[in-house]
């Protein structure tokens, strides 16, 4: 090898001894870390925020597409005709009637059973009771099983509908709509897949019912008769919501229990038939196409934004997709079903709710037949399970939708945030700087002080961390309690103090002080643990919920990142109260909801929040509070 | 004019050759309507081969004796002489037989997809293994069916509730079962093709004349099946089946269940089938008030018989039901229900690793009744008999439930063989449930369909009812419907990137492990940096 | 506070737990029960023998016959009983881990004690397992009394307990040499200040050749006794030990084999199946050599080892593995990068059940998810032991002051 290879090498090795070398290199990339480290978790957080306020812009976002070749959406001729509407009206004037003698559900689900048989299809009743801490809910769900002529019977798809529309009226015209699609079906002998036609009683609690039944899910707290009719395993399902007398549109309601959604391909199709075959057009949710009508349009946009602005179309589209993302966010990210459809998911039925908008016009019963033939046929073309990985996405418009990869990055940058400023935290708890003594002086002038390693004891912090996530254990039988629900003015102050004061002065109490030269402060201590918990906590998440994932990466970023002791700890102490524990006097309702969707569907929201969120701030608070 | 001498050729013939070989073959198409307006087909068509007996295995190796057949199917005969088949018995169905509505069916056979079982005579020549082997494949060529594929993984011998039809030549010698089952084997045209090859007038003439592919398939349920079994002191019988279920309120238009051959079948009967024997249909009576054309020729309560050979041609049996204008369904089921039990099995739960086999069984009896319950499960499910859980009307009662033999499955080669005997005291409702695992199959396991999951085949239930003369009588074999596993599949498109991220993270730890455990330590004094 | 009170506080504690409902999601998981170790299995098995039928013909059970035939005659399969059982077989782990950590500091009580039998009842990666009535608890147990017994020289106790870990689990052979080594030197912490092993090797041969051949005679005697309980077939031999070598159950767990060989060609599947074994052997000998003069220390890396590599692990595994570093506190001061090993931890064994849940239940996430979590998961083991074996070997190098640094050339 010529010399001067040789010498450029040894250069580039920093001359003299080479373990010097090498360990001189790594204290000084240790060196430039640590310089750079708060700059940079800083800018990750920051990156994460900006992130999540460009999602609803047109930078991203793509058309959808249908990836599953089989569906082959709105490839059929209809016969669904005028005769099949006359029919429906007749079911529909048959169920007015019992609605004005306001009939009980059994009524209903005997009426409903009976005019199946009347047609030839198996159909049957199921009673049941759900127990939950405020009163018990009783019902009755009707439902029939057309099994497909020549076909094995393992398979299946549903069509329902709940007596109770989401809007709180009585769904009169899903139900016989279903009744007539029952009668119409069955004249054709071309169906793959047996058809469940279920009327299920009240809005949800009926199809838990039904569902836990068929899927022999023994749930504590409910009693129903087991089902007298059986069939295959269930592939997809449509819901039919229709509570107006006409509609204008059909908007498609997609979350499921604990934020699961439906195979895209689903929505995409029906998109696609609900237009070409049936002519109506498709919303997401009830929000109107954007530019249909332009004055709601401006409606929606926020008053501060300038009136110059308020004309830009990238602008308005902004605002027609951040609101369909928070009317997203809100149902996915407290695991709440956006309809009944929404508890099929748990027993991976990919389902989703046809919600007639109402309105004075101009569809109705023709049009609602047509596209659901049509759909029908689509899902009987399956041969096999929705499986493309099209189940993480982002429903922003009606034909467009983001990718997991295009949003994701927004909380887990946060996240990652967190873990760097804990990370960091936990290196500055290993240095302790303290003044160099006189006689060290003359040997190192300029430097009045030096860096003493200390030591880091974790067991503490780690108790600490261990206790308040066992105190929200606590905190969450005592809200599910009946007591907690029967006398909340009571309870609330007697809560707080649980979940908050209660730990910070045992804390207080039990931290014994120490010389911050020898070893490192507790609280420095459960502060880094504390953040890396969240970070792990919300990057997780964000694989299985993303908007409950963004909504804590928003809650707990700066409030984590930013505490620890300083000149205002009891003020930030106050704040991190409010933050932790705040809905338990702003949103009692929310409470209430959240609670019995955690009894009667099992949704974990609620627990979730109280063994999972309220601890992080607890600690956050802690690690506030305490000196040493 | 050609086509007569043809036939007058073929019933000379038939004449000349049924006085030497003895050859006998008759046809027979029975017709039931039901309660739910549909109408059951079924055809028989029966050759017999008089005063002949099986092969015995023993001359297996040694050249068999010329086979000259005029009625009896040659291509059937030489697969049973070749694997020295004493009994056997295919049937391809399609669709999911509803005991409750129509109740038993005339062949017991009813299970969807095919389903093959044989009896032979173990001997010296060839191991019953082999043949089973042999006559798989050469059935699978016959009737385009993949019986091919009704390999070992699917093979057991049930003795239980799948005894011999006929009868076992030789007292002395031993016999062997072996029974397949394949769910997911879907019945068509090209199977009834071969089918009608079989029979002597194809479907030109007599009762198959009505087998007209374009209707037999659009049936609410059709089966066909193959059976052929040795009586004593007759012969060797074979009998070609067909069944359909077929629906005259939705062929109509005005929803009015009258029906005839023709709008069944789109079909009459023009010619009689010259070398049938017996050409009969029979035509169940029920209790409505019906008036029924042309007039049969022999009635009783029961049914009333058209003898084909004598009625005037073209024939087509009409039955009307004059007085209603349209058809309504009858509201309940009957009652009594039209089976001595009644059975409903499902796969309960969601997960894909495991989950729980529930049975539902109704004694609609007001005596007790046993019932042999026999599961032939690939290795696809896998039971946990200790879970078994038998209640009557929800009450434990686990002294119901015996079981005679269980063969637990061997992954990749054997099934599960579950034989049981149930006893369902009067009236009531017997709950049975299983836990079961869903095993994890290789990539190259999986079928291309792999999200669809596995069709499982059917349980076999076979009531025994104690007769009044206190010995048990055995009733028609009950099937319950298939089931669908679905097994977690692996992702498909993976093989490489898992061998290498896994190889990756196995060498990194491997090197970094050795590279500390070799490499020497040193300690070092590093000279203060110079303040930066 | 006296530690007699605090053990069995803490065990109560346990036999609380072990009490109390059980969700299914526990019971059946596949983080915490193999298909070699799942009780569900095993239920099955004793049901089906004590039915006259071989459960070794079926390809569901594949416990050790020892198992079976402890429960069909001594102990039977009811539910009470096996979770006391369970919770006392944790007990006796946790009081030998205790026995082990005061014989290697030459104490009779230190106040260490009840932390270090809290590490062991209270690690979730080890109680869960329990609860669970995965019998890789039994295995755990077996090991860590066959090690107190090692320190405390009693050989034949501890030989007789390692053939009995050797039988029930084939792949704990790892173990063998160095709690060989062990039973001829002593448990005391010698990284500090390492030292060529005490015996030259014509002493060792003579120190060792009769303990290899009393554990051989063991083996063989179990052996037969396991023949002797199937009626004299030898077809457990391959249910049980060939299971091991050829992972016939796909099962997912979170180990690195089970996605490996569901993915892997078949004909490439024996070379692969013959190499996984392989490997796991290859770190026996360098590790005992290098860590001759604390072959605890060896011991405790031999665990990390089988809870990354093994065939069919559990989350008891790597369990044993996190609570048995509480005997060597001399090496934290060492360890490069503990957080960070604890982070990956916390994210594998949380995102082990969730994608799980996604792939199963859901069925959202494809069988990627999984894998990918098991990677983490085997990441976090891996690094945990490139740190036990770097701390264990910069012990023998204090570092005073900041101007000195430990290198490798």
């Amino acid at each position: 090898m010529p010399p001067r290879i040789v010498e450029i090498i040894r250069g580039m090795r920093g001359g003299g001894d080479r373990n010097v070398a090498r360990l001189r290199r790594k204290r000084a990339i240790t060196h430039l870390c640590w310089k750079s480290w708060p700059i940079l978790s800083l800018t990750l957080l920051v990156t994460g925020y900006a992130w999540m306020l460009t999602i609803p812009s047109t930078l991203h976002g793509q058309k959808t597409y249908i990836d599953e070749n089989a569906l082959q959406p709105s490839q059929v001729t209809t016969y669904w005709g005028w005769t099949d509407v006359h029919r429906t009206d007749g079911y529909l004037d048959a169920l007015e009637a019992l609605r004005d003698r306001n009939a009980s559900g059994n009524e209903y689900a005997n009426y409903i059973s009976t005019e199946f048989r009347k047609l030839g299809v198996p159909a049957a009743t199921q009673n049941y009771q759900i127990l939950t801490s405020s009163e018990p809910l009783n019902g009755t769900n009707a439902f029939a099983i057309l099994s497909a002529p020549r076909a094995s019977g393992a398979e299946a798809m549903i069509v329902s509908a709940s007596r109770i529309s989401m809007d709180g009226h009585l769904n009169l015209r899903g139900i016989s709509t279903v009744l007539s699609l029952a009668a119409f079906l069955k004249g054709y002998s071309l169906w793959a897949k047996d058809l469940i036609f279920i009327v299920s009683d009240g809005y949800l609690d009926g199809m838990q019912a039904w569902l836990t039944a068929y899927h022999g899910l023994s749930q504590s707290n409910i009693i129903s008769e087991p089902l007298t009719l059986s069939s295959g395993s269930i592939w997809t399902a449509l819901n039919i919501d229709y509570p107006g007398h006409s509609f204008s549109h059909l908007g498609i309601f997609f979350e499921g229990l604990n934020g699961r959604l439906p195979n895209q391909d689903l929505l995409n199709s029906f998109q696609k038939i609900s237009l070409y075959t049936g002519g109506v057009p498709v919303t997401v949710y009830d929000h109107y196409e954007r530019g249909e009508f332009p004055d709601r349009d401006l409606a929606d946009i926020p008053w501060w934004v300038p009136h110059a602005a308020m004309n830009i179309e990238a602008v308005k589209e902004y605002v027609y997709r951040a609101k369909n993302i928070m009317r997203h966010v809100g149902y996915q990210a407290r695991g709440r079903a956006s309809g009944v459809h929404g508890l099929m998911h748990q027993f991976r039925i990919d389902a989703f709710t046809m919600f007639a908008i109402p309105s004075a016009g101009p569809h109705g019963f023709h049009a609602l037949g047509r596209v659901l033939e049509s759909t029908l046929r689509t899902t009987n073309n399956l041969l096999e399970r929705l499986h493309a990985s099209f189940f993480f996405y982002l429903l922003v418009g009606t034909t467009t939708f983001m990718k997991i990869g295009s949003y994701l990055p927004a909380p887990v940058l946060v996240s990652t945030a967190m873990l760097f400023s804990g990370l960091g935290e936990w290196a500055r708890a290993r240095w302790a700087e303290e003044p160099v003594g006189p006689d060290e002086k003359e040997r190192e002038p300029g430097l009045g002080t030096q860096w003493v390693q200390r030591k880091r004891p974790v067991l503490p912090a780690i108790l600490f961390v261990i206790g308040t996530h066992l105190n929200g254990v606590l905190l969450f039988c005592l809200i599910a309690s009946p007591w907690a629900s029967r006398n909340k003015i009571f309870t609330y102050p007697f809560l707080v103090a649980q979940a908050f004061l209660f730990p910070l002065l045992l804390s207080l109490a039990t931290t014994k002080t120490s010389s911050p030269s020898t070893t490192a402060p507790t609280y420095q201590i459960l502060k880094s643990i504390n953040l890396c918990l969240a970070s792990t906590v919300i990057s997780i998440t964000s694989v299985l919920n993303f908007s409950l994932a963004a909504t804590l990466a928003i809650l707990l970023g700066p409030p984590l990142i930013w505490s620890g002791p300083g000149k205002y700890r009891h003020i930030k102490a106050a704040g991190y109260c409010v933050l932790g524990l705040g809905w338990l006097l702003l949103l009692p309702q929310e409470v209430q909801k959240a609670l019995w969707n955690w009894e009667v569907l099992g949704v974990w929201f609620a627990p979730f929040v109280c063994t999972v969120y309220v601890p992080l701030v607890v600690q956050a608070a802690i690690a506030t509070v305490l000196i040493h | 004019m050609f086509s007569a001498l043809i036939y007058s050729f073929l019933f000379l013939s038939a004449h000349v050759f049924s006085i030497h070989a003895q050859e006998f073959f008759q046809e027979q198409l029975t017709l039931r309507p039901h309660r739910d307006g549909t109408v059951l087909g079924h055809f028989a068509f029966t050759t017999l081969l008089k005063s002949a007996t099986p092969r015995e295995p023993e001359t297996i190796r040694i050249e068999d004796t010329s086979q000259h057949y005029t009625l009896f199917p040659l291509a059937l005969g030489q697969v049973l002489r070749e694997y020295a088949i004493t009994e056997l018995h295919l049937s391809l169905n399609a669709g999911k037989w509803s005991y409750d509505r129509w109740g038993y069916p005339e062949e017991d056979g009813v299970g969807t997809g095919a389903e093959l079982w044989a009896w032979m005579a173990e001997g010296p020549g060839a191991s019953v293994d082999e043949r089973w082997r042999g006559l798989r494949s050469n059935l699978a060529g016959l009737f385009c069916a993949s019986l091919g594929s009704m390999d070992e993984q699917r093979t057991t011998s049930p003795s239980l509730t799948f005894l011999p039809e006929g009868d076992l030549p030789g007292p002395s010698t031993p016999y062997q079962l072996r029974h397949g089952t394949l769910p997911s084997e879907n019945v068509c045209t090209e199977n009834l093709t071969p089918f009608l090859k079989l029979l002597p007038c194809k479907s030109l003439s007599g009762i198959a004349s009505l087998l007209n592919p374009h209707r037999l398939f659009d049936a609410d349920w059709h089966g066909m099946g193959i059976h052929v079994r040795y009586v004593e002191n007759a012969g060797v019988e074979v009998r070609l089946t067909f069944q359909g279920v077929f629906d005259p309120v939705r062929y109509s238009t005005d929803g009015k269940r009258d029906w005839s051959l023709h709008s069944i079948f789109d079909r009459t009967i023009q010619k009689t089938c010259p070398v049938a024997r017996h050409s009969k249909i029979r035509l169940i009576s029920t209790t409505d008030a019906v008036d029924v054309s042309p007039a049969p020729n022999t009635f009783n309560a029961a049914f009333s018989v058209y003898d084909v050979n004598t009625v005037s041609k073209p024939l087509d049996i009409s039955m009307q039901w004059s007085n209603e204008s349209h058809f309504e369904y009858p509201l309940s089921l009957d009652s009594p229900p039209p089976t001595h039990i009644s059975v409903r099995r499902t796969l309960k739960g969601t997960e894909q690793s495991r989950g729980q086999l529930a049975i539902v069984i109704e004694n609609h009896q007001d005596k007790q009744i046993k019932a042999s319950y026999l599961e032939t499960m690939p290795w696809l499910l896998q039971f946990h008999l200790n879970s078994i859980q038998v209640k009557w009307n929800s009450a434990p009662r686990d002294d119901l439930m015996s079981i005679v033999s269980y063969i637990p499955p061997v992954p990749h080669s054997r099934p599960t063989l579950l034989q049981s005997v149930l006893t369902l005291p009067p009236n009531g409702t017997m709950d049975l449930t299983i836990d079961v695992t869903k095993p994890f199959l290789r990539y190259t396991e999986h079928p291309p369909d792999a999200q669809r999951g596995w069709d499982l085949p059917p349980a076999v239930f076979r009531p025994l009812i104690i007769a009044n003369d206190s010995n048990l009588r055995r009733l028609p074999r009950i099937y319950t419907p298939i089931l669908l596993v679905d097994l977690a599949t692996p992702d498909f498109s993976m093989p490489y990137n898992v061998i290498i991220m896994s190889c990756t993270l196995i060498a990194l730890i491997f090197g970094s492990v050795f590279n500390l455990l070799t490499r020497k330590f040193v300690l070092t004094k590093i000279p203060n940096e110079p303040p930066q | 506070m006296d530690f007699h009170y605090t053990f069995s506080a803490l065990v109560a504690a346990r036999a609380l737990l072990a009490f109390a409902p059980l969700p299914d999601a526990l019971k059946y998981s596949q983080q915490l029960s193999s298909p070699l170790t799942s009780y569900a299995r095993l239920k099955e098995g004793v049901y089906l023998f004590s039915h006259g039928i071989d459960p070794y013909s079926g390809g569901l059970f594949r416990h050790s016959p020892l198992l079976l035939s402890a429960f069909t005659t001594l102990l039977p399969l009811k539910d009470p009983i096996s979770k006391l059982l369970w919770t006392a077989c944790d007990a006796a782990a946790a009081w030998s881990l205790v026995k082990i950590w005061r014989l290697r500091q030459r104490v009779g009580k230190s106040s260490r004690d009840g932390l270090i039998a809290a590490l062991y009842l209270l690690n979730p990666y080890l109680f869960l397992p329990s609860l669970a009535l995965s019998t890789s608890s039994l295995e755990n147990t077996a090991l860590l009394v066959a090690v107190a017994f090692a320190c405390e020289r009693r050989s034949s106790a501890s030989i007789l307990l390692l053939a009995i870990l050797t039988h029930l689990s084939f792949s704990s052979i790892i173990y063998i040499l160095p709690i060989f080594l062990l039973l001829t030197s002593s448990p005391v912490s010698n990284l500090a200040s390492p030292r060529p092993f005490a015996l030259d090797f014509k002493g060792l041969r003579k120190a060792v050749l009769p303990l290899v051949g009393e554990y051989f005679a063991y083996t063989t005697v179990l052996t037969a006794a396991s023949t002797l309980v199937c009626g004299g077939s030898r077809a457990w031999v391959e249910k049980t030990w060939g299971s091991f070598f050829l992972l016939p159950d796909l099962t997912p767990n979170p180990g690195l084999w089970w996605y490996f060989f569901t993915e892997m060609f078949d004909h490439f599947r024996p070379f692969f199946l013959m190499v996984f074994s392989l490997h796991l052997l290859i770190y026996v000998l360098p590790i005992t050599i290098k860590f001759q003069h604390d072959l605890l220390y060896a011991t405790f890396l031999m665990a990390g080892v089988s809870a990354t590599f093994k065939p069919y692990p559990t989350l008891s595994d790597p369990g044993l593995f996190l609570s048995l570093w509480s005997l060597f506190p001399e090496t934290y001061s060492y360890l490069r990068h503990p957080i960070v090993t604890a982070l990956i931890h916390l994210h594998g064994s949380l995102l082990l059940p969730l994608f799980n849940h996604l792939w199963l239940a859901t069925g959202t996430g494809n069988a990627n998810f999984f894998y990918a979590s098991t990677l983490v998961f085997g990441i976090a083991n891996g690094a945990g032991l490139i740190d036990a074996i770097w701390a264990g070997l910069a012990t023998a190098i204090p570092v005073k002051d900041g101007d000195w640094d430990v290198g490798q050339e």
